[in-house]
C-alpha cells in the first residue's frame, strides 16, 4: 500500500531530525573507541534488526510507512506512531514495545515463529535508552571484527557474505564438534559408566536414583523393548527364579532377546518409521511397489545379524556402488526409493525429477546426519550453518542416481512363502480383463455394422483419421455402448493395467537404483523401470544446479557434488582431501558420499544413531530431537554420555548390538517407574531429565496386535515375505479408492489364519489404505519421517479396540487356547494373567475375574449370533467423467471364495463367549497396553 | 485503524504500563497478592483447560466473524468458465486451433489444441449482479448471500497435489489439513464429538484420507470422516448382538482392574486420560447415531436441501448433517463432491454436477439464515484448480470438455464477515489466466483462518525443527473478500 502523506511526515519532522541526527553523529576519536552502546548496536542489535525486522520495514517495502534500516527513517516513525523510537527511552519506544507482544495489535514481528526472546527485547530497550547510537557501516564492520561473540563457521559459503560471515553461539554448535572421548566421571569407581554419567548430574541435583525394578517388571520391559511381545510365564519364572545376581541374569535375558529373530522385527520397525518404509507410492494412484517388501526384509536382516552400521549405511546410500554383485547391498539401495512419488501424464517432468532429488536429500539429512535439510532448499539455512549451496551439492550426489527395477534373485535368506495372493490377483485380472473383452467386442461389433453401413473401411478409428477421412464422418466414438459400458470398460481396463503391474512383485525384482545419465523424462508409474542397456550411453548427463527459492524452473549457479561442508575436515572448498571429496563422475558419487557418512571422522552419524537407540530404550532421548540436532532441535542432556556411547558405538565395529548391551546393563535402564518422592523430583528434575525413575510407555499399535495374537497363541512367527493381508476393518477393505481414471482393488485380506496372523511389520502399508487400527494407535504416516511416536489417547481407539473385530477374534481365540489347556477355571484365569501381565492374579482379581465370567455367562446363555458372512462382490457407482452419468459396475471379491475365517462368536459356546468377554477387557486394560 | 486511534491506544497502554508499575511500587503487599491470585487464577485456567481436554474452546486471536466452517469441496476441478466467470469470447474461438509449448505443462496439455466454448449462457442474478451459467436455478435466489473470488492461482494441474494444496497448503501432503488447524486454533463446542468432521464420498478422493489428516498437529485434530453408508464412524457399535447393557458389564469390569492398576501407578496421568476416553466413548456410541440420523428433520427442511429427488438426495443429505453438526457445536465441517473432472461432455457432465448441488446448496443457505445460523457459520465452495478454455484432442477427435488449470478457478464465500454480493478478482478474456487480484492459494487459507478469528502467523505448531503454520512459510489476507 502507499501512503500519500510519507512525504508531508518526512517534511514535518525535518526540523528535528537535524538537530537529533547532529547531536548523535558525534565523532568516534580513534576510531577504535567505542562505547558500550555502540557495540551493543553494532554486535547485537543490528544483527537482529536485519534478521527480523530489515526484510518488511526497508525502504522499497515500507510495511506500516515504517523504514527502520537507518536511524534516521527509524526517527520519522511510521503509520501508527512517531514514537517508535525515543532516544533515551528504550521504555516507551514502540520499537520495543512492539517486540515485547504486551501490545495488541502492535504484536511485531508479526509472527510467532518470529518473536523475540525476551533477552532479545532487552537488546533493544537497553539500546534505545542508551541513546541508540547507530555507528557508521565501517565503524560497524570494525567493531564486528574487533569485539564480535559468537563463532564464524567455515561452510562452502552462503548465498551472500553475511550469512557466510554471520557468528554462531556455541551452544548451537554442539554437534559439529569432534566426538570427544570421556572418562566417565569417578565418583563411584564400580559404576557402570552410563550411570557414572547418570549419576553424576543426579547427584548434582541433589536427588537419588530410584531402587532397581523388580525383575517380573523388568523383564516385561526389556522383552518388549527388544522384541515387541510379552515375555511367556516360562521366561517370566526362569528369570523370577534364576539365582545368579542380577547383573548375570539380566545379560542372559537380553542375550537371549537379542538373539531372537523378533528382535530384527522391532528394531527394524524403528528404522523403518525413520526412513518411511511403505509398499506402494502414493498420490494419485498409489501402485503398490513390487518389489519395496525386500527392502523391508533386508532391514530386518541386518539388525539380526548385527550387520555394522557403517555398512548398514554403504549398502543403503551406495550398495549398488560398492558390492554390485551382492544381492543384499542391491536390496538395500530400496531406501533411496522410499520417499512417495508419482510421474504420469498428468504431472511435469522437471517438477517430479525435481521432486526426487529434494526427497532423497531430506531424508538422507534426517536418517543419518540429524538434520532436516529441506529447510536449506529455498534459502540457507536460517539457524544452522548448512548453506543452499550444500543442499544442491548433498543434491547433485543423487543427480546420477536412476531408478532401476533390477532382477535379483530370490535369495536364500529370504522368504518366498506366502504367493497365495497371487491366485487371487489372477482371478480378479481374468475378471476384469474378460469385462473389458466383451465391451471391446460390443464396440467393435457395432462399429462394423456402422461402416459397412456407411462404406467405410472397418478399421481402428484413429487410422482412418490419419488417412484422412473427416471426423464427421468417422464411426462416432463408443459406438454402441451405453454411458455405464462406457464407464465400465474403462475402470475393468484400468484394473487390468494395475493388477498386471502390481504382480510383478511375485517376481524377483529389487525396488533399487542405478548410476547413469538422466532419461529425457523420468519413468511413468505404474510401470517396471527395466535396467537401462547401457546407463553410461543413454539419456543425458544432469547438471545439478542452485534452484533459485527452491523453484525447479529457477536455475541459478551450478554446484558439483559436496557434503555437508561445516563438519570438521568436511569444507573441501577450503581444503579438499580424501574424506570430503566427491567425484563428479557419473559413477562413484554415492559411493563416496556413504563413506563420508560411514567415516568415524563423520561427527554426526554416530551420535545421531546412539541417539535414537537411546531413545527407543527410554522413550526419550539425550537429544530430544532425533532428527535434528542443529540449533531448532534439543541440546544433549548428557553431552559427555552422548559422545561416550558413540565413541564406544564406533569401538565396537558399529554394533547395535553391544551398544544394546551397554546400555541396558545398566541401572538407569534397570530403575523402578516408582519413586517415593515425587514432589521432590517434580521439583528438581521438572523437565524429566535426570533418569532418576524409568520412563513408562504405551505400546505401540503393531506391539498391541502383536501382543493380542501372541497371548492367544495364533501368532505366525515367519520372519519375513511379500506384504502380509491381515484382516482390517471391513468398511475399509472395502471402501472404494479412487486412483486416476479407476478405482484401485479392494483390500482382500489372506484366506488363511497363518497368512493373515503374521507380524504386523509385514502388514502391507498402503498410503492411501491405511488399517484403522494402526492409525489411531499413532501408526505415523509413511509421507514423513519419524523420530519418534506419539502416544496420545484419542477415542477412536476405544472404538477399534473396545468394538473392533481385531481384538474380538483375538479374544475368542484367547478363550478357545484357555479352555483348552486348563482343567479349572482358576487357572483359566490364571493363565490369562500369566500371559497377558506377566504376573498371577492378586486373589480380589480373581474373584472379579470369575464372577464376571460367570455373570457374562448367563448373559451369552440367551443370545445367538449370526455367522459372519463375508461379501463376495461389492457394487461400485461412478459418475463417469466424460457424461456426467452414474453407472455402477460389480467387483468380485475371489479371497472370500475360499476363505478360512477365525472363529467368530457364532462359532463357540456361551461359556467361551463369556470367558472372551473376559479377554476383551484385559485386552484393553491399561496394564496391558503400558510397559513400566 | 486509524493512525490517530492507534496513538491513543497506544498512549492508554503507557498509562496502564505506568499505573501499574507505581501501584506496584507503592502498594506492594497488595500487588502481591493480587499478582499471586491471579498467577493462581491463570494456573487454574490453565488445569482446567487441560482437564477438559484438547478439544476445548480456546480464545480467537482476533475478533472472529464467523464460529464455524462448512467447506465445500469440489473435486476434480470444476471449470469456472462453465459456472460463475462466464467467457463469451470463447464463442468466436470456438475449434479454433493452436499449439501450446510450456515447460511447465504435463504431457496431458501440450500438443495441438482447440478452444471450447460453453454450452450455456449466462446471466447476472440478484442485487449485486453475480454472474451464473443457466444450469444454477436455486443458487440464483441466495446470490447477494455470495462473495464470488476469480483471482485465486493453484500451483499444480495434477489432482492429488492440487487436493493436497488446497486442503492443506502443502503439495506434497502430509501437512495439518485446514480443518485440523481450525480445530487445534479454536477447539470445538461440543466435547463429545470430533472438532472436525468430513463427509466424504463413498469412495475417496485421490490422495485419500491425507486430505482430512492431522499431520504433525496431535491426532485429535484430525478429521473424522462419516462414512456416508454403514457404521457412519468405524467401530462406533459393538459386534452385532452386543447390548449397551452387555457391554457395560465389561466396562464396569474394565473400570476395576484400571482403578487397582491406577492405585499402584498413581503418577501416571496417562491412564487416568485412557480411563476417561472410554465412559466417552460409551457415550458417543450413545448419542451419535441420533445426531445423524437427518430423518428427525421435518419434511419441509429435507425438501429444502433436495432429499427425495434422487438428483440432489445425495448432496442435500450431506449438507442437512452438516447443518446440524455445526448447530451442535462441530466447529469445521468438509462435505465432498466428486466429478468435476470433464475433459469430454462438459455440457452433459457439468450439467449433472451442478443440478446435483444446486438445490442443495441453496437450501443450505437459506436454512443457517432461517435459523440465524449464517452469521455465525463461513461457507467456502471451491475445487482443486478451474478448467483451461481449451482442449486436446481425445481419442483422435474433438471433445467438448476442458483440461486441468491452475492459473484460473472460481472460488466462494458466504456467511459470517464475507463481502457478500460482490464478485472479486477477474480472469482475462477467455479465463485461461486470473488477472485482477491475484493471489496464491495460501492467502485464501489466510484469509480463511482471519474471518475464524486466527492469525495464520500466530497458529503455529514447532514441528521438525521450526514453527509451521498453515501458509508454510506466511501469507497475506485478501482484504477484497472480507465485508
Amino acid at each position: 500500500m502507499i501512503y500519500p502523506f510519507k512525504i508531508t511526515l518526512k517534511q514535518f519532522v525535518a526540523g528535528q531530525l537535524f538537530a537529533l541526527a547532529f547531536l548523535l553523529s558525534v565523532p568516534a576519536w580513534g576510531a577504535d573507541d567505542y562505547t558500550d552502546a555502540e557495540k551493543l548496536f553494532a554486535l547485537k542489535v543490528k544483527p537482529l534488526l536485519k534478521q527480523k525486522c530489515f526484510s518488511c520495514h526497508n525502504d522499497e517495502d515500507l510495511k506500516g510507512d515504517l523504514v527502520m534500516t537507518s536511524l534516521e527513517d527509524m526517527l520519522l516513525g511510521g503509520e501508527s506512531s512517531d514514537e517508535v523510537l525515543i532516544p533515551g527511552d528504550g521504555e516507551n519506544s514502540l520499537m520495543y514495545i512492539s517486540t515485547t507482544w504486551t501490545l495488541e495489535d502492535y504484536e511485531m514481528p508479526p509472527k510467532e515463529a518470529d518473536k523475540l526472546s525476551e533477552e532479545q527485547t532487552w537488546l533493544i530497550r537497553d539500546w534505545i535508552t542508551a541513546g541508540s547510537p547507530w555507528p557508521s557501516d565501517e565503524d560497524q564492520a570494525i567493531i564486528a571484527e574487533k569485539y564480535a561473540e559468537g563463532i564464524v563457521v567455515q561452510t562452502s559459503g552462503g548465498l551472500d557474505d553475511d550469512w557466510t560471515n554471520r557468528r554462531y553461539e556455541e551452544k548451537d554448535l554442539w554437534a559439529y564438534q569432534p566426538i570427544a572421548d570421556p572418562t566417565p566421571p569417578a565418583r563411584s569407581k564400580r559404576a557402570h559408566p552410563v550411570d557414572a554419567f547418570i549419576d553424576d548430574k543426579l547427584y548434582d541435583l541433589g536427588l537419588s536414583p530410584a531402587k532397581l525394578a523388580d525383575r517380573r517388571t523388568l523383564i516385561r520391559r526389556a522383552t518388549f523393548d527388544l522384541i515387541g511381545l510379552p515375555p511367556t510365564p516360562e521366561e517370566v519364572n526362569d528369570f523370577v527364579r534364576d539365582r545368579s545376581s542380577d547383573d548375570k541374569a539380566f545379560a542372559k535375558v537380553v542375550d537371549r532377546l537379542l538373539d531372537d529373530p523378533r528382535y530384527g522385527e522391532q528394531w527394524g520397525r524403528h528404522w523403518l518409521d525413520v526412513v518411511r518404509y511403505a509398499d506402494s507410492a502414493g498420490f494419485a494412484n498409489d501402485y503398490e511397489r513390487p518389489g519395496a517388501w525386500r527392502y523391508r526384509d533386508y532391514v530386518i536382516r541386518a539388525f539380526n545379524q548385527d550387520k555394522p552400521f557403517d555398512q548398514f549405511i554403504m549398502e543403503q546410500v551406495a550398495g549398488d556402488e560398492w558390492k554390485p554383485d551382492d544381492p543384499e547391498a542391491l536390496l538395500a539401495t530400496g531406501f533411496l526409493r522410499m520417499g512417495s512419488w508419482e510421474h504420469t501424464s498428468m504431472t511435469v517432468a522437471r517438477i517430479t525429477r525435481q521432486q526426487y532429488l529434494d526427497d532423497v536429500t531430506d531424508i538422507v539429512g534426517q536418517t543419518f546426519l540429524s538434520h532436516p535439510l529441506q529447510c536449506a532448499r529455498c534459502h540457507d539455512h536460517k539457524v544452522d550453518p548448512i548453506p543452499t549451496k550444500d543442499f544442491y551439492r548433498i543434491q547433485s550426489v543423487f543427480a546420477t542416481t536412476q531408478f532401476a527395477d533390477r532382477e535379483i534373485p530370490f535369495q536364500e535368506n529370504e522368504t518366498i512363502t506366502g504367493f497365495d495372493e497371487k491366485e487371487v490377483m489372477e482371478k480378479r485380472l481374468s475378471y476384469f480383463d474378460n469385462i473389458h473383452k466383451t465391451l471391446n467386442a460390443k464396440e467393435a461389433a457395432a462399429v462394423k455394422e456402422w461402416c459397412e453401413k456407411h462404406g467405410i473401411p472397418n478399421k481402428p478409428r484413429a487410422q482412418l483419421a490419419k488417412q484422412g477421412i473427416p471426423d464427421e464422418k468417422l464411426p462416432p466414438r463408443s459406438l454402441g455402448l451405453t454411458s455405464e459400458d462406457i464407464g465400465v470398460r474403462k475402470v475393468g481396463g484400468m484394473v487390468v493395467k494395475r493388477t498386471k503391474f502390481e504382480m510383478n512383485k511375485f517376481e524377483p525384482f529389487a525396488h533399487s537404483v542405478v548410476s547413469g545419465l538422466s532419461p529425457e523424462v523420468p519413468p511413468l508409474s505404474g510401470k517396471m523401470v527395466a535396467m537401462p542397456g547401457d546407463p553410461m550411453s543413454e539419456g543425458e548427463m544432469e547438471m545439478s544446479y542452485i534452484r533459485i527459492s527452491g523453484d525447479p524452473f529457477a536455475q541459478g549457479p551450478k554446484v558439483t557434488p559436496g557434503v555437508f561442508s561445516a563438519l570438521p575436515d568436511s569444507n573441501d572448498v577450503l581444503e579438499k582431501n580424501d574424506f570430503n571429496s566427491i567425484p563428479e563422475t557419473v559413477e562413484g558419487r554415492r559411493l563416496a558420499f556413504a563413506k563420508w557418512l560411514a567415516n568415524p571422522k563423520n561427527v554426526l552419524v554416530p551420535r545421531s544413531m546412539v541417539n535414537r537407540v537411546w531413545t527407543y530404550h527410554f522413550s526419550k532421548g539425550i537429544v530430544d530431537t532425533p532428527n535434528n540436532f542443529g540449533a531448532m532441535g534439543g541440546k544433549p542432556s548428557h553431552p559427555e554420555l552422548l559422545d561416550y556411547l558413540a565413541s564406544r558405538f564406533v569401538e565396537s565395529d558399529w554394533s547395535v548390538k553391544d551398544l544394546h548391551r551397554l546400555i541396558m546393563s545398566s541401572n538407569a535402564y534397570r530403575r523402578s517407574t516408582e519413586y517415593k518422592h515425587r514432589d521432590r523430583l517434580a521439583e528438581k528434575d521438572p523437565t524429566a531429565k535426570s533418569y532418576a525413575v524409568f520412563k513408562p510407555r504405551r505400546l505401540s499399535g503393531e506391539e498391541i496386535r502383536d501382543s493380542m495374537l501372541y497371548v492367544s497363541g495364533e501368532l505366525n512367527p515367519l520372519v519375513g515375505g511379500l506384504p502380509a493381508l491381515p484382516e482390517i476393518n471391513m468398511d475399509v477393505a472395502l471402501q472404494p479408492r479412487q486412483v486416476m481414471g479407476s478405482f484401485a482393488a479392494s483390500y482382500e485380506p489372506a484366506q488363511t489364519p497363518e497368512a493373515r496372523n503374521r507380524r504386523s511389520i509385514y502388514a502391507k502399508k498402503v498410503r492411501g489404505l491405511r488399517n484403522p487400527f494402526m492409525e489411531v494407535f499413532n501408526q505415523p504416516s509413511p509421507d514423513e519421517s519419524c523420530e519418534f511416536r506419539q502416544s496420545s489417547t484419542v477415542t477412536p481407539q476405544v472404538f477399534s479396540l473396545f468394538n473392533g473385530e481385531d481384538s474380538l477374534h483375538r479374544s475368542i481365540a484367547t478363550a478357545i487356547d484357555l479352555l483348552e489347556n486348563n482343567k479349572s477355571r482358576k487357572s483359566v484365569v490364571e493363565a490369562l494373567f500369566l500371559r497377558a501381565y506377566g504376573r498371577k492374579p492378586a486373589r480380589s482379581d480373581r474373584n472379579l475375574a470369575l464372577d464376571h465370567w460367570e455373570q457374562m455367562e448367563k448373559r451369552h446363555e440367551g443370545l445367538s449370533f449370526e455367522p459372519r458372512e463375508f461379501p463376495r462382490e461389492v457394487t461400485r457407482s461412478a459418475v463417469e467423467e466424460m457424461t456426467g452419468a452414474s453407472f455402477e459396475f460389480k467387483e468380485r471379491l475371489f479371497a472370500f471364495e475360499d476363505y478360512q475365517a477365525d472363529p467368530g462368536l457364532a462359532d463357540v459356546d456361551a461359556e467361551t463367549r463369556a470367558l472372551a468377554d473376559l479377554c476383551l477387557v484385559v485386552f484393553n486394560s491399561n496394564e496391558f497396553v503400558y510397559v513400566y | 485503524m486509524t493512525k490517530k486511534f492507534k496513538q491513543e491506544l497506544l498512549q492508554n497502554f503507557k498509562t496502564a504500563k505506568s499505573l501499574n508499575r507505581r501501584d506496584f511500587i507503592y502498594s506492594m503487599g497488595a500487588s502481591l497478592g493480587s499478582v499471586a491470585l491471579a498467577g493462581m487464577a491463570s494456573q487454574k485456567a490453565v488445569a482446567s483447560e487441560a482437564a477438559a481436554g484438547p478439544l476445548s474452546v480456546k480464545q480467537p486471536h482476533l475478533p472472529p466473524k464467523a464460529k464455524n466452517c462448512i467447506f465445500l469441496m469440489m473435486e476434480g476441478g470444476p471449470s469456472h468458465i462453465d459456472t460463475f466467470d462466464p467467457k463469451p469470447a470463447l464463442h468466436d474461438l470456438h475449434l479454433q486451433r493452436f499449439n501450446r509449448k510450456n515447460e511447465m505443462a504435463s504431457a496431458m496439455e501440450t500438443g495441438t489444441r482447440y478452444y471450447v466454448e460453453s454450452p450455456w449462457d449466462a446471466r447476472q442474478v440478484g442485487q449485486g449482479g453475480a454472474w451464473m451459467t443457466e444450469p444454477w436455478k436455486h443458487l440464483a435466489e441466495v446470490a447477494d448471500d455470495i462473495c464470488f473470488y476469480r483471482g485465486c492461482q493453484a500451483e499444480s494441474v495434477n489432482h492429488p497435489t492440487a487436493m493436497y494444496h488446497m486442503n492443506t497448503g502443502n503439495r506434497f501432503g502430509g501437512d495439518p489439513a485446514v480443518g485440523s488447524w481450525v480445530t487445534y486454533g479454536l477447539g470445538s463446542e461440543n466435547q463429545d464429538l470430533p472438532g472436525f468432521i468430513v463427509l466424504p464420498e463413498l469412495s475417496y478422493p485421490q490422495g485419500g484420507s491425507p486430505n482430512w489428516g492431522n499431520g504433525y498437529l496431535p491426532a485429535h485434530f484430525q478429521g473424522t470422516p462419516l462414512r456416508p453408508k454403514g457404521t457412519p464412524i468405524l467401530d462406533l457399535k459393538p459386534p452385532a448382538g452386543i447390548t449397551p447393557e452387555h457391554q457395560r458389564e465389561n466396562l464396569n469390569l474394565l473400570s476395576c482392574f484400571n482403578h487397582d492398576h491406577l492405585e499402584e501407578h498413581p503418577w501416571q496421568n496417562d491412564l487416568e486420560a485412557r480411563m476417561t476416553n472410554y465412559e466417552l466413548a460409551f457415550r458417543m456410541q450413545m448419542q451419535v447415531p441420533g445426531i445423524l440420523d437427518i430423518d428427525q428433520e421435518d419434511e419441509k427442511t429435507k425438501e429444502l436441501y433436495g432429499i427425495g429427488n434422487d438428483d440432489t438426495e445425495s448432496f442435500g443429505r450431506k449438507l442437512l448433517l452438516a447443518r446440524r453438526l455445526v448447530e451442535k457445536g462441530v466447529r469445521f465441517v468438509q462435505a465432498y463432491t466428486g466429478g468435476w473432472d470433464s475433459h469430454d461432455y462438459i455440457e452433459r457432465a457439468h450439467g449433472a454436477r451442478i443440478k446435483s448441488i444446486d438445490k442443495p446448496i441453496a437450501g443450505l443457505i437459506k436454512d443457517l439464515k432461517a435459523r440465524g445460523m449464517l452469521d455465525d457459520t463461513l461457507i467456502v465452495w471451491c475445487g482443486e484448480f478451474g478448467r483451461s478454455p481449451d482442449n486436446g484432442f481425445r481419442q483422435g477427435g474433438e471433445a467438448y470438455g476442458r483440461d486441468h488449470n491452475a492459473k484460473a478457478m472460481t472460488m466462494w464465500l458466504a456467511g459470517g464477515g464475507v463481502n457478500a454480493g460482490h464478485t472479486i478478482g477477474a480472469t482475462d478474456e477467455i479465463g485461461s489466466e486470473a488477472v485482477d487480484v491475484v493471489h496464491p492459494i495460501r492467502d485464501v487459507h489466510v484469509t480463511l483462518l482471519h474471518l475464524l478469528g486466527l492469525d495464520d502467523n500466530r497458529l503455529t505448531y514447532f514441528s521438525g525443527g521450526r514453527f509451521k503454520q498453515l501458509s508454510q512459510f506466511g501469507g497475506k489476507v485478501i482484504p477484497e473478500l472480507i465485508a
